[in-house]
């Protein structure tokens, strides 16, 4: 260790050191232009000058190169020193007067105008290039030329194949002198090289060899990509290990094969966005403003290349008229290989219509060309009206070809209009709606394991074992199962999840390790001991706030006893370094001031806790996203706002007690409400892992929709699959089946709910842990199309029943027809019931299959049979059925009339109405939720306008309900065929197992209190709270007084806001500790 | 034959020594240094050469430069038995006939500089003067008389212009490797190094550093030890190294073997610039030559110490004198410097520790350890001893290259030694140091030529240029003329140096032109001042140096050119005219006869004009007129 003085600080620093590194642990600010950490100091631009005394005089030296010793005496900002470093700036402002970095340089040394003639250079010959260069084992540049003549370039100032373009001097210069482009067209004789795509901006920016492949990459490692970073091709650089503060980078890593032996394998690898660019028709390769909805999305994106500016690729201007054509490789057997539908684009190319509308305001001109518009997810009929009513413009048309305009970025498209008439459009920028497929790796994965594909290249699943694949023990989620959206395949994880741990239910728990518990420390009445813990955040913090600073000043602050300033406080050997001070100092209040407490206080709560400390003894402040982030610009004012948080949280923490957390018993026990396949799946699945579990059914049967129907698209007996399934369910010991039964009331919470059943006169009381509703829907019984006027008319679920009756009349029928729509997507009932197109088609085809000469017409509005049901519409199409597509203006009649049903319809296409006589009419009605508003009440679970639940989340959280404890499936969530009702009801369940699993539960210890003595009992608390939580105090001396259950307690604090008596505190956020903190700001003022 | 013993030496010596001092034959020695040949001593030489061809008892041979470089080619005749007799601009035509006159008894003595009344060197004092029982000429100055040589003490060029650079024996004959054998056979290196630290030796070559210390220092670090000779002579009218290098190499190659001894290095190097091809030329037959003996190489003279020396050729970049950027040089790489926070001494050549001295200070090495400290630190002054050689150019009567002790007055050597600025002119300022130096005002002329002294008034030691200037010279123009220099020999690499020198050289051009803004003086002094203390080596910290030390002496120059848009030297053509004083114009017609232009005119003994707008100020009516009747307005 060598001592010495600092600017007058007695500072040390490590034999070998230079100035520079110690200033910068001491957190001294010295400018450097030429200076990088993982190259050899080089002193050449000199700014980095500090006055030096070495007992006799004082000299200047670089501090970037100048080794410390014992007893210096080092200046970093006497005026001399400042006066030099003006003097470099101007000189440097003159030679580049138009550098942005010099300008903000000069600006802050009050330089406006270079007294010296000036020049028109851009590089300042600091030569970090060059040394960047030789770092990388290559030297292919140099510094050339003496005095005035230096440049930096090539030996003989030829391109040269030395040159790698890896772009590491690029990466390094300061001034933009050095850019790829440049490196293109004057150093490099390599084929021309480009920045290394972005995969997560599909291309659309460069990233670097090191990189976090998206900001929100779990885990959020950086990774080094071998195949072009230089140091796999000339053993040189590293300059990213002199980076990293915790030594964390090993080159000589090798990959590793690693063995699992395991009971399960989930295969997940989703699918891959298809590739436009052997269309060339569209010109997606050869012209910018062609690009892709994935491109569209990153644009769109906050944390996209444009930071969410929409603006077109040629020239960056924002454009006024966008297209989307959709079926991009979907659909398409002409110019691809995708026969089906990808589900997922109609819906997307939506949203990003009225994202872009948003974004550029109403002028922008969206329009989507599109074959059927598919929106059968829950809410996205909804969406797809409002995108209609903001102005988004729908044309049904497919368009062949994109023209470039000559001498202009923009793109002509011809089409037909959808009364046949050619079009010639013009836009400025077109999105390819891409669909997704399959990749060769994929398939590749698939044949290794031996599991079988659909022609699609998807994994072949079964209706009743939607989550199975051909092989045993190996299930499927997501896209690779078949085109799916989010919340589809967030319930298809589930329920792989479900039945890979049904299957290794036996083995639960015998691989789990219980951490020691670390005894916790009694404070009560101790005076405060804070710790204070700054962390620097590698230069997040460190770069804008003045972070020894903060940390002094907090050692001014009363009751601080410790306090430290950590690179990373959230690092590993940070956390036990805490703990260990935590225990030496005996504090008992821990700071950290770092970054959010959202994603890291649970850590540092972690680390009290194994401190022995109460785990609500520590306050968070965020002095990174709410200050260095937002104040880069103004380091000082964000230095005195980190000093306002840390004092506001030392005032809070002070005040902080230890919070108790109550520790519940989970009731092992399930409740399924609904006997219906959802409901079946979910009980199955619960029994198959062991626990207790009840179906409730206020039919007399079990089976509920599925009863009804004669079988699936994929050619499945439904009845036959059924009666299976209720066998297997009735098999079950551990399942009890109450049929004709319904709820009466519900009372407890997680884990501990008493349900009160009904069945006739009788009631019972169930005690369980965890609910599912899988209460169903019925079909939508038609007053329209005269509907019950004659039997010829029937809903799809009546024509299932002739086929399971093998109706003779059927092969007697010379025509049928069908009505889609009926019921849905109606001003009344504005969403799409999802099945009724693939029901519709499969039971056309069944007719044509009993009679092949029949005439069948399907009368529809879009036809939605998403995903690879799309192959039998195109089987329908080949057998001849006939489609009529009709507009909700424009409805199909029905007449009777002398014994004939007659249907009329205007043809668009024609322009003219079509008469068909018919034997059959086939109304496809609609799904209808049965609504239950009690229920709904019981689990303090919502309904939507339609009548369907309310899940947690649309996306993330579609099984489950806000309410802890409660889980949905089936048709009470919305209408689905078979194979998505069974893979939700396991989704259900295994979410209800994660909660079962855990036998016990803690609630939080941040819960509402009341003191009884001040309350008025004016019951408010108990009406507003959303948890019930609050009740009444029934005996005893406070009898009618408001008690909190803080077990129901979710801590939201409505209930404290609301009491007028202030009778209720929130523990953790008390007045006192709030008022302590809101003071400690006045302080500041 | 290997030398292997002080009695090996002495054979050689003894037999060499009479054809030194007692030639039985007309031995013609030839000055053959640059300096000489480019006067034409070569063709006097080959002339005479072939003349002789070996016979008519007459010896043609070589020596190095005898210092006055003004009466080049000088040629020295001599006999045993005879006055030794220095003719001086002796060209081809005249060579011949000097020799017959010689011969004859010297009829023609205005061809002659001197005569050599002792022949011996520094070194030789307990020899008897050769010349002691010759009977002088009458009427030829003894040269010990003559002002340019009578206050000269040579010991680096105590060889230089007396024997044949090409051969050793004669090297040896003056008493040459004999430090270097006495020194393997008596001393530890130890006690060398603390010779020349008790001599108070300090570098030649500018710095000034104490040279025993250096040694000291570099023997104390471990590793593969190096020795370097810089001979990367690059100062514009500075040519001490070369004359040493030409006129005695083997001093510098004993110079380095002492060092090399003392320090613990098997390794020397000599970074020369090629500019210099005479003084490579008899380095390497130098070094062969003392290789044959044994006296370079491996077991030196019988002994276990090895050492070799190399040569390495610069390519003339004024910056390759400094250190590092030497080193950086010789390793092969561009001769850029480096921060020099961790010293050459510890780490340089190859990261070893590595002992840079120059040329002269190689030199001076023998003759200390031959003579003794106590004899080379009484001369001088407390902080600078020995002696220095300069090269004396510039507006001066006497140019030469000359070797004084320390102290002596800068007076003595201009005045007395120099002859004092030719024409009468009024001198006005002496250069010393390089183009890094300081120009020294007259008011300064009896400060004592000490390290310490020259640094008080801004100036430098430097290597040894001096450069006198008259009254007809600008200082801002010289001043603009060493920063265009500068310019060109900076390496370019920091930020102070490359930009700040290029910005003092513009502003300096505008003042020239007449361009100069109020502020630029200011302006120059503050770029000065942080160029001097921000600069990454010592090119950089000293460039400021002439123009601020211009602008201490001579700042009513630069204000004259900038206030009132004149050049009072009449050197900055947009600043001057010159006009015809009619009252002095005698009408002689010189002027008006040489002028280029055409631009003067009238009768014949009668007041001339001159028509400003054909005058393209080229200053030759100027230089012509005998009668000072051109003025300069």
């Amino acid at each position: 260790m060598i001592t010495f003085k600092l600017n007058g600080q007695t500072v040390q620093g490590e034999e070998g050191q230079y100035i520079l590194q110690v200033a910068e642990k001491y957190g001294v600010d010295i400018p450097t232009m030429c200076h990088h950490k993982a190259l050899e100091p080089a002193g050449m631009c000199r700014l980095c000058t500090v006055a030096l005394f070495d007992g006799r005089r004082t000299r200047f030296v670089t501090a970037c190169n100048y080794p410390i010793w014992e007893g210096m005496e080092v200046n970093t900002d006497t005026e001399a020193v400042h006066d030099g470093r003006k003097l470099i700036v101007e000189l440097l402002l003159a030679r580049c007067p138009d550098v942005p970095m010099l300008k903000e340089l000069a600006e802050k040394y009050g330089i406006h105008e270079p007294r010296f003639k000036t020049e028109d250079d851009d590089c300042i010959l600091c030569g970090l290039c060059v040394r960047m260069c030789e770092k990388m084992g290559n030297s292919a540049i140099s510094l050339t030329g003496r005095g005035v003549e230096m440049t930096v370039d090539t030996p003989f100032h030829v391109q040269t194949d030395v040159c790698m373009a890896c772009g590491a001097c690029a990466s390094v210069c300061p001034t933009g002198h050095i850019t790829l482009e440049k490196i293109n067209e004057r150093i490099t004789k390599r084929e021309h090289v480009a920045a290394i795509p972005s995969e997560y901006d599909m291309g659309l920016t460069g990233r670097k060899p090191v990189y976090v492949p998206y900001a929100q990459a779990v885990p959020h490692t950086p990774a080094i990509d071998r195949d072009v970073c230089v140091h796999f091709k000339t053993g040189g650089c590293q300059v990213c290990t002199e980076f990293c503060g915790v030594d964390a980078i090993k080159h000589d890593m090798e990959d590793e094969t690693i063995e699992l032996n395991v009971g399960s394998i989930i295969l997940s690898p989703g699918f891959e966005p298809f590739d436009p660019s052997k269309f060339d028709s569209y010109s997606y390769a050869k012209h910018p403003n062609v690009i892709t909805s994935m491109e569209m999305e990153r644009i769109l994106s906050a944390s996209g290349p444009t930071g969410g500016h929409l603006v077109r690729m040629s020239d960056n201007k924002e454009p006024k008229k966008i297209a989307w054509f959709q079926c991009v490789g979907s659909r398409d057997l002409n110019r691809c290989d995708n026969a089906y539908c990808s589900s997922v684009c109609c819906m997307y190319a939506i949203k990003e219509a009225v994202i872009a509308k948003e974004h550029s305001g109403d002028d922008l001109e969206c329009t989507i060309f599109y074959m059927d518009m598919r929106t059968h997810g829950k809410e996205f009929e909804r969406f797809y009206n409002k995108a209609k009513d903001t102005g988004v413009r729908f044309v049904r048309s497919r368009v062949h070809t994109i023209d470039p305009i000559p001498n202009s970025d923009d793109l002509s498209v011809r089409y037909v209009s959808e009364s046949g008439e050619l079009q010639t459009e013009k836009f400025d920028q077109i999105v390819l709606s891409i669909g997704l497929q399959i990749n060769p790796e994929t398939v590749a994965l698939a044949q290794n394991l031996g599991i079988e594909l659909t022609e699609g290249n998807f994994c072949k699943t079964e209706t009743f074992e939607p989550v199975e694949t051909s092989r045993k023990g190996i299930y499927v989620c997501g896209a690779f199962q078949g085109p799916k959206d989010i919340p589809q395949s967030v319930i298809d994880a589930s329920a792989a999840a479900a039945s890979a741990g049904a299957a290794l239910s036996i083995a639960r728990g015998t691989q789990t390790k219980i951490p020691e518990a670390v005894p916790e420390t009694n404070v009560f009445g101790e005076r405060p001991r804070i710790g204070v813990f700054v962390c620097r955040c590698g230069i997040n913090i460190a770069g804008v706030v003045d972070v020894p600073a903060v940390r002094d000043y907090a050692a001014t602050l009363p009751y601080v006893e410790y306090f430290s300033d950590n690179l990373y406080s959230c690092a590993q050997d940070t956390q036990e370094t805490m703990t260990q001070i935590i225990k030496q100092k005996k504090l008992n209040r821990v700071v950290v001031a770092a970054c959010t407490p959202k994603t890291h206080e649970p850590l540092f709560q972690e680390t009290l806790i194994n401190a022995g400390l109460n785990k609500y003894l520590f306050e968070m402040c965020n002095i990174r996203n709410q200050d260095s982030w937002v104040h880069k610009n103004n380091p000082d004012l964000a230095t005195e706002k980190a000093k306002d948080l840390v004092r506001m949280s030392v005032s809070k923490v002070a005040l902080m007690q230890p919070l108790e957390e109550a520790e519940l018993e989970v009731n092992q026990t399930a409740m399924v409400i609904g006997g219906g396949i959802a409901g079946m799946s979910a009980a199955k699945t619960l029994a198959m892992q062991g626990y207790q579990t009840h179906i409730i059914e206020k039919g007399d049967v079990l089976g509920g929709q599925a009863l009804k129907l004669f079988k699936t698209a994929s050619g499945d007996d439904v009845q036959k699959k059924l009666a299976d399934l209720t066998a297997d369910v009735q098999s079950f010991d551990n399942i009890e089946v109450h049929l004709n039964t319904e709820i009466q009331n519900v009372d407890g919470f997680v884990g501990n709910f008493n349900t009160t059943l009904a069945s006739g006169e009788n009631t019972e009381t169930l005690e369980h842990g965890v609910a599912i509703v899988a209460t169903g829907a019925s079909p939508y019984s038609p007053t329209e199309y005269s509907y019950g006027d004659d039997p010829r008319i029937l809903t799809s679920l009546e024509l299932d029943q002739k086929f399971m009756n093998q109706d003779a009349d059927l092969k007697k029928m010379k025509s049928a027809v069908f009505i889609q729509c009926v019921g849905s997507r109606e001003p009344d009932r504005p969403y799409c019931s999802r099945v009724c197109c693939t029901h519709s088609i499969d039971n056309a085809l069944e007719l044509k299959k009993i009679n092949p000469d029949m005439n069948v017409y399907v009368l529809y509005r879009d036809i939605r049979t998403y995903g690879e049901k799309e192959y039998i519409y195109k089987e329908a199409r080949q057998k001849g059925v006939v489609f009529v597509r009709y507009g909700l203006e424009n409805k199909p009649r029905v007449d009777i009339k002398d014994g004939n049903l007659t249907i009329t319809v205007m043809d668009h296409v024609l322009e003219r109405e079509m008469e068909i006589t018919t034997d059959l009419l086939t109304l496809a009605t609609a799904v209808v939720p049965n609504k239950s508003d009690a229920l709904a009440q019981f689990f303090k679970v919502p309904l939507n306008d339609d009548g369907f639940f309310v899940e947690k989340h649309a996306k993330l959280g579609p099984s489950e309900f806000s309410t802890d404890g409660v889980f949905l499936c089936g048709l009470a969530h919305y209408p689905k065929p078979i194979d998505e009702s069974i893979v939700q009801g396991r989704a259900a369940a295994s979410r209800a197992v994660t909660l079962l699993a855990r036998e016990t539960i803690h609630t939080s210890g941040t819960v509402a209190e009341t003191v009884p003595m001040h309350c008025s009992s004016c019951k408010v608390c108990v009406s507003i709270c959303p948890y019930s939580a609050p009740s009444i105090i029934e005996e005893g001396p406070f009898a009618g007084k408001a008690q909190i259950n803080p077990v129901l307690c979710k801590g939201c604090g409505l209930c404290v806001a609301s009491c007028r008596s202030g009778a209720i505190k929130l523990k953790g956020f008390d007045n006192d500790q709030i008022f302590a903190q809101i003071f400690a700001v006045n302080e500041a003022s | 034959m290997k030398i292997q013993s002080e009695k090996d030496l002495e054979v050689i010596a003894r037999k060499n020594r009479l054809g030194i001092y007692h030639p039985e034959t007309i031995k013609v020695n030839v000055g053959m240094a640059s300096c000489g040949i480019a006067a034409g001593a070569r063709d006097a030489y080959e002339t005479a050469k072939a003349n002789y061809n070996g016979a008519g008892g007459v010896q043609i041979c070589q020596s190095g430069c005898i210092g006055f470089c003004e009466m080049e080619p000088l040629v020295e005749i001599f006999q045993d038995g005879k006055p030794r007799v220095l003719y001086k601009n002796l060209s081809q035509k005249k060579i011949i006939d000097a020799i017959d006159d010689y011969r004859e008894g010297i009829t023609q003595k205005k061809w002659i500089l001197g005569q050599i009344g002792d022949p011996r060197s520094i070194l030789e004092d307990n020899l008897e003067n050769p010349q002691a029982k010759v009977t002088p000429y009458e009427g030829a100055p003894f040269l010990e008389d003559i002002p340019f040589y009578k206050n000269q003490v040579k010991i680096a060029l105590r060889n230089c212009g007396y024997i044949d650079p090409d051969s050793i024996e004669e090297y040896i004959a003056k008493k040459g490797y004999l430090a270097l054998i006495q020194a393997l056979n008596n001393e530890k290196p130890g006690n060398i190094i603390e010779a020349i630290k008790q001599s108070g030796l300090r570098g030649r070559g500018g710095g000034g550093f104490p040279t025993g210390v250096k040694w000291a220092t570099c023997a104390k670090h471990h590793g593969d030890r190096y020795i370097i000779c810089n001979a990367d002579e690059g100062d514009p009218g500075a040519y001490m190294d070369r004359s040493i290098l030409e006129g005695d190499p083997h001093s510098v190659l004993e110079g380095m073997l002492l060092a090399g001894y003392a320090i613990g290095s098997a390794q020397g190097f000599i970074y020369v610039r090629n500019e210099y091809p005479l003084a490579v030329k008899r380095l390497v037959t130098a070094i062969k030559q003392a290789e044959e003996y044994g006296l370079l190489g491996d077991d030196i003279a019988g002994t276990d110490f090895n050492f070799h020396i190399k040569i390495s050729t610069g390519a003339g970049a004024f910056v390759c004198g400094e250190s590092t950027a030497l080193m950086a040089s010789l390793e092969g790489n561009v001769g850029r410097p480096r921060a020099k926070y961790v010293h050459t001494v510890e780490k340089g050549f190859r990261d070893g520790p590595s002992n840079l001295n120059n040329v002269e200070t190689y030199a001076n090495v023998p003759a200390i350890l031959l003579k003794g400290a106590e004899w080379f630190a009484g001369m001088g002054t407390d902080h600078s001893k020995g002696t220095k050689v300069f090269s004396l150019v510039g507006k001066i009567q006497n140019t030469g290259l000359v070797e004084v002790p320390m102290g002596i007055s800068l007076k003595e050597i201009t005045f007395s030694i120099g002859g004092g600025v030719p024409k009468k002119k009024k001198f006005k300022a002496v250069q010393i140091g390089g183009p890094s130096g300081g120009c020294i005002p007259e008011r300064f002329l009896d400060l004592p030529v000490d390290y310490q002294k020259l640094a008080e008034v801004g100036s430098m030691m430097g290597s040894g240029g001096m450069i006198v200037m008259d009254k007809d010279t600008c200082m801002v123009d010289v001043a603009r003329y060493f920063m265009d220099f500068l310019k060109e020999e900076s390496c370019g690499q920091c930020n102070p140096c490359r930009e700040g020198i290029k910005q003092v050289l513009d502003i300096l051009t505008d003042i020239c032109a007449g361009k100069g803004k109020e502020g630029h003086i200011e302006l120059l002094e503050e770029l000065g001042s942080m160029i001097q203390k921000f600069s990454l080596c010592g090119l950089g910290t000293a460039a400021p140096n002439p123009i601020l030390t211009t602008l201490l002496y001579f700042r009513d120059e630069y204000e004259a050119h900038i206030k009132d848009k004149k050049c009072p030297a009449g050197v900055c053509k947009a600043l001057f005219h010159y006009e015809i004083d009619a009252a002095a114009c005698t009408g002689c017609h010189v002027c008006a006869r040489k002028c280029p232009q055409e631009a003067i005119t009238g009768e014949k003994k009668k007041p001339h004009s001159l028509n400003q707008d054909l005058c393209i100020k080229c200053g030759i009516c100027y230089d012509a007129c005998k009668f000072d009747a051109i003025a300069i307005r």
